[in-house]
């Protein structure tokens, strides 16, 4: 059938694509001065970086190598951190360090979208207003604010100067909620000012789009409210941009959290990546930018699918 | 019968980059209970302006003088929420092109019954049944299976009667049409022409026709109000201005209307020249550039509409057939 | 089109518009073009400036506040000169932007115009190297390229130079598929008016048609584009700087902004006074990148 094919074709792009990713991030690694073994235990001994070298399939040139991380990362082996004289499981990490980023990208895209939804919808409706003017104005100056600019001001102000929060670390939520939320507050502000900014801006100029056309009209002359037309009529046809870009965000976030993690020293994916990268645990990081990649793809894949098949003005072009 | 909607010296202007636009000027019309009006003109000629300023339904660049009374009421200074409260059950507008007017991400059995349960306050149950009834009102074979579907599975004549559906289903007492066969096929055109009749008959419906065609409204009409750059130029009940033109502006659209034989791909009439910029204040009557009988007379002076006697009002300082 | 889809303009306005009122240009487009013309100002002619070196550290003025009579803008807490520093920072984040973005632009356009204007096989293979540079993060990205091209062990640090070269070649890989995504975008649209059309059938020669129907068009959508790019390039510099991996010793906005971030509480402007001149040319670009792009949409609609 029509979308069983459409799956496929796509299926087949999405993995096509996270696999020549994860490729070229082994040949890069490849291209490293020096032995990766040793990289990876600077200090061991001859019979350990073997050992190793065995282990990861280094030993077996760059085909052989990828070959080996692909296919172990198929039957759920990781690969591992190896730090002096030991080893950790990145599954183990993982485990460890996806709640705090899933969390901290939840937490923003809820208070973006609830902030952004009403924001588009009425600045969209008074297009041209004075609150139209001051919002686009202040959302996109914003919207071009550096997230590390805003989380180290953010900081400085309320948790150094004023001391409402502390400035770093994590709190899982189900040991201690309110510490949690306490704790998330800065970073998920960091992250959401930019979001907030960029998904009333795309649902603005959609709401724009939508309102002129006859149906908003025709449902307005029903005689049913504003508010009525504005949500039932008006939000939805106008949301796929909005939607699309907020699932494609799902998976972009989660490289985009580095640099917040990092600042407020939130043991996340991203802070975990930046570790992997500077202290050269170069498996670990191919896994975990593997992740990623395929986190950003696979919403990418799945946000195009639903968009075309739930929605019917898609299936009306494709009939 | 009883006077329903009396528009009095009604004029609608659009505030515009290029200045103060004319959309419509000086209107005065009335229409009984149950009465049918069609309004005729080129496109821009204000007579959709003029249905939507009725209505209320204008953008915010607009602004409208003069007075709307409507069953005894007047509403024109009447605030939005109360015009609203009219909407739908009170007077309700069909739109000319069904590919748009209906909204695409929603089921049609949502679009119907969101009146019947929003503003006559009908449970789910009752308002699907009703709307069942009007489906089958405006000739929709099996009617429950098209409650469950969007407004791309159908064509422009099933949605032009599916809007026809959303419209009466309050059973207002005045329904707008503009240009509801525009968009349609021929043969469509006349079916749905033919049921809107039907329905107004029925429920004793006063309707405003509004469309560029004189062919559409001369079966379907009591009364007809012909628009020319925002004036009534001619006015008369239907037969009288068929029988007894005097407008040589409504000839020239009689002239033009698309006969059967006519080419598709024509299909606004063609009358030579163009409008007069609405935004400027030109002396002499509008038509004067395009009209084949000018003098100048026309050219300097705007003739004021004129009593013809058997409620034929006409706007023409040399009408055809003479002044009486 | 439909006849009354759209009340205000198809029904009511049907003569042609002759008299547009000016457009006034934006507040921010003023705001904007000030700023950037004074980053380059200071980026050129900032060594002319009676301002103390940049990299000597004054022991006998050590966290000085900014308005200080010696230090205008104040000092670290390392009694580096905070105004020296910025004028430095601006010459290298002026530097190291405006040669990634144009070389990266330059290259991403040649692909991305080519590619979308010969189709085919090669379209397919560009279109998916661009998806698999794209599918990872920037920051990632760049960082990943930082973290090999910029190896060095311990005993020999790499230099400065080298430093920044390879900052700007990681830079620069990462923008090639952002603006070349664009630049194909543009292409697809363009190659397929007529009046490419007509030139073809009239036997031009494909690179005589590329250079001048397909870039002047094409062209201002990247310029646009590409004040944007700058924007995210400095974002991406001072991240990376943040990392620990950028160009180090205070010799840039955002290794200004690493450096003062441990000192925070005692000399919050370390932090307040880069990350504002980041912010500020960041939101600069993008103003004046949108004022390019919404003058292009509204020659594109006139037409």
């Amino acid at each position: 059938m029509d979308i069983a094919r459409l799956l496929v074709k796509r299926l087949v792009l999405m993995s096509t694509v996270v696999v020549i990713a994860t490729f070229l991030l082994s040949l890069l690694m490849w291209m490293l001065p020096g032995d990766p073994a040793q990289l990876l235990v600077p200090n061991g001994t001859e019979i350990i970086q073997k050992v190793i070298r065995h282990e990861t399939g280094l030993d077996r040139g760059i085909f052989g190598y990828y070959w080996h991380w692909l296919s172990h990362m198929l039957t759920g082996d990781f690969g591992k951190y190896y730090l002096n004289g030991g080893y950790r499981e990145v599954t183990e990490v993982l485990k460890r360090c996806l709640p705090p980023s899933l969390f901290l990208i939840l937490y923003a895209q809820i208070v973006a979208l609830t902030l952004a939804i009403p924001l588009g919808l009425i600045s969209a409706y008074k297009e041209g207003s004075r609150f139209d003017r001051i919002a686009s104005t202040v959302l996109f100056t914003s919207v071009s604010v550096p997230g590390f600019a805003l989380a180290l001001i953010l900081s400085l102000i309320f948790a150094v100067q004023l001391g409402w929060v502390d400035p770093i670390g994590y709190e899982s939520p189900f040991g201690d909620p309110w510490a949690h939320f306490k704790l998330m507050i800065l970073p998920v502000t960091s992250l959401a000012v930019g979001l907030t900014s960029s998904y009333t801006r795309l649902l603005r100029t959609d709401v724009i789009a939508t309102l002129k056309e006859d149906y908003v009209t025709m449902a307005a002359s029903k005689g049913i409210s504003n508010r009525r037309v504005l949500w039932k009529h008006v939000f939805r046809p106008s949301s796929t941009t909005l939607l699309t870009s907020a699932a494609l965000n799902m998976g972009g976030l989660i490289g985009g959290t580095i640099i917040v993690e990092t600042i407020f020293v939130i043991p996340g994916i991203g802070y975990e990546i930046a570790y992997s990268i500077g202290s050269r645990q170069v498996v670990a990081m191919q896994t975990l930018i593997a992740l990623v990649s395929f986190a950003y793809v696979f919403f990418n894949t799945t946000v195009d699918l639903l968009t075309n098949i739930t929605d019917p003005r898609t299936r009306e072009r494709r009939v | 019968m009883s006077s329903l909607l009396k528009i009095d010296d009604m004029s609608v202007r659009f505030q515009t980059p290029r200045g103060n636009l004319k959309a419509v000027n000086n209107v005065s019309i009335e229409l009984l209970a149950g009465e049918s009006l069609g309004v005729v003109g080129e496109s821009g000629s204000g007579k959709t302006v003029l249905s939507r300023a009725t209505m209320g339904l204008l953008p915010g660049t607009a602004t409208r003088t003069g007075t709307i009374t409507y069953n005894g009421q007047d509403i024109s200074n009447l605030p939005k929420d109360e015009v609203r409260e009219l909407w739908g059950t009170g007077m309700a507008m069909i739109f000319q092109d069904p590919m748009t007017a209906l909204n695409p991400v929603r089921r049609i059995g949502s679009q119907l019954t969101e009146s019947l349960t929003v503003r006559l306050g009908m449970n789910k149950k009752d308002a699907k049944e009703k709307a069942i009834e009007l489906l089958k009102r405006v000739r929709i074979p099996d009617p429950e299976a098209m409650l469950r579907k969007f407004p791309y599975q159908l064509s422009g004549g099933m949605r032009q009667r599916i809007m026809i559906a959303i419209a009466v289903s309050c059973e207002p007492e005045l329904l707008f049409a503009d240009e509801p066969t525009t968009a349609l096929d021929v043969t469509v055109q006349a079916q749905v022409l033919e049921l809107l009749t039907e329905l107004r008959k029925e429920a004793n419906m006063a309707m405003i026709l509004v469309t560029h065609d004189l062919g559409v409204v001369a079966g379907h009409t009591d009364k007809i109000a012909v628009m020319y750059a925002g004036d009534v130029v001619e006015y008369a009940p239907t037969r009288q201005l068929f029988a007894n033109m005097k407008m040589p502006y409504t000839e020239a659209l009689l002239k033009s209307i698309p006969r059967l034989e006519t080419p598709t791909g024509s299909r606004l009439p063609v009358i030579e020249g163009r409008l007069p910029d609405p935004t400027k204040n030109e002396p002499g009557c509008p038509f004067a550039n395009r009209c084949p009988y000018v003098t100048d007379k026309c050219r300097a002076e705007k003739p004021p509409l004129t009593d013809g006697g058997n409620n034929h009002f006409y706007r023409c300082w040399f009408p055809i057939g003479g002044v009486k | 089109m439909s006849e009354t889809s759209q009340l205000s303009t198809t029904d009511v306005i049907d003569t042609p518009v002759k008299v547009r009122r000016k457009r006034k240009r934006p507040l921010g487009f003023y705001f904007a073009a000030t700023w950037i013309a004074l980053i380059i100002f200071l980026a050129v002619f900032g060594w002319i400036l009676p301002a103390p070196s940049w990299d000597t550290s004054f022991y006998d003025s050590l966290g000085v506040h900014p308005f200080h009579h010696s230090h205008i803008l104040g000092t670290t807490l390392d009694g580096y000169d905070m105004f020296a520093g910025l004028v430095n920072g601006a010459r290298l984040s002026v530097f190291v932007s405006l040669v990634s973005v144009t070389i990266g632009g330059a290259i991403g356009t040649f692909i991305g115009v080519t590619s979308a204007y010969f189709r085919g096989k090669i379209d397919m293979i560009v279109t998916m190297a661009f998806n698999v540079m794209l599918s990872i993060p920037n920051l990632v990205l760049s960082l990943a390229l930082l973290s090999v091209l910029a190896y060095s062990d311990e005993n020999h640090p790499a230099t400065m130079s080298r430093r920044v070269g390879v900052l700007m070649l990681s830079l620069t890989i990462v923008i090639i598929p952002i603006l070349g995504r664009i630049a194909r975008g543009a292409t697809l649209q363009w190659s397929s008016r007529e009046f490419v059309l007509a030139s073809k059938s009239m036997g031009t020669k494909n690179f005589t048609i590329i250079r001048k129907h397909i870039l002047p068009n094409v062209a201002p959508a990247i310029l646009a584009i590409g004040f944007l790019a700058i924007g995210s390039v400095i974002i991406v510099e001072g991240s990376l700087a943040i990392l620990g991996i950028g160009v180090p010793g205070g010799a840039s906005w955002g290794s200004m902004l690493a450096n003062g971030r441990g000192n925070i509480a005692y000399s919050p402007w370390e932090v307040y006074l880069p990350a504002g001149a980041i912010a500020l040319t960041v939101i600069s670009c993008n103003w004046f990148g949108d004022y390019v792009r919404t003058s292009l949409d509204k020659r594109e609609s006139k037409i």
